[in-house]
């Protein structure tokens, strides 16, 4: 009996936490600017948030093969994840006409020097004279 | 035995009336999203958390199928986005070169009425 209460509550715990991940991407994504910040947001729920549920529910049903299922869907879900986060940060770098100016044109004199700050940096084009030095606000 | 049911049954159902909550504010987010990006971005995650419902489900009414329904869901939501962005680029590439099409013709249209008005110059 308390093995079974010990199951339910690191079963819950983890429902919980996955529903936490969750709650805190949503969050991301309404409270974010812009297409790629918003990304950062969203991808944190695809990956810890559904992790975590899947985990919890393949605790509650015991090992079998349909918990196996469910960990093949978070394994394709790893996998694809990145390839949809590569389509839409290419649609998105192709269509904003304003996020290729700033850091290639503007800030480093038009030589590609820093890829990773780019994305990170970008997508700012009304401010794009106060950041030289801060970059990263959000 | 009937009490850790119980307690099974409402943790299972408070997470899925948190999910459903946030597909609702997923949605409003689609539908006010300045952008495409915007949009795909929330409809993905849309497609999650109905993954996490689907698989909660699978447990809370032991039903085993419902595992390959949401691996079938899976796939066929990366499919859906890739596809949504494929159409995407495809259409504004299209717009810009409609757009490029109609500035070739203004210039081409520019150069003949200037060609015109030299000869006609020339002439007289």
């Amino acid at each position: 009996m308390t093995g079974e209460w010990i199951r339910f509550a690191v079963s819950c715990g983890l429902l919980i936490l996955g529903a936490g991940f969750m709650v805190a991407a949503v969050f991301g994504v309404n409270r974010f600017h812009h297409a790629l910040n918003r990304m950062h947001a969203a991808a944190m729920g695809d990956t810890l948030g559904l992790l975590f549920i899947i985990l919890g529910t393949i605790l509650m049903r015991g090992f079998s093969m349909d918990s196996l299922k469910l960990a093949m869907v978070v394994i394709f879900f790893w996998i694809a994840s990145p390839v949809c986060s590569h389509m839409i940060s290419r649609l998105e770098a192709m269509t904003d006409e304003s996020l290729g100016e700033i850091t290639v044109l503007e800030k480093n004199n038009g030589v590609r020097v820093e890829e990773p700050e780019k994305e990170k940096s970008g997508g700012k084009p009304s401010k794009k004279k106060k950041q030289k030095k801060g970059g990263r606000e959000r | 035995m009937e009490l850790i049911q119980q307690a099974y049954t409402g943790v299972m159902t408070g997470v899925i009336v948190v999910l459903a909550v946030l597909i609702v504010i997923s949605i409003i987010r689609s539908i006010l999203g300045p952008g495409v990006s915007d949009r795909i971005v929330a409809i993905n995650m849309i497609g999650t958390m109905v993954i996490m419902i689907t698989a909660i489900f699978s447990v809370m009414l032991d039903e085993n199928y419902l595992a390959d329904i949401c691996l079938i869901y899976a796939m066929i939501s990366f499919l859906g986005v890739v596809l949504f962005c494929k159409v995407y680029t495809g259409v504004y590439l299209q717009r810009k070169h409609m757009l490029a099409d109609l500035k070739a013709i203004e210039d081409n249209l520019n150069r003949q009425t200037e060609g015109h008005v030299q000869e006609e110059e020339a002439a007289q």
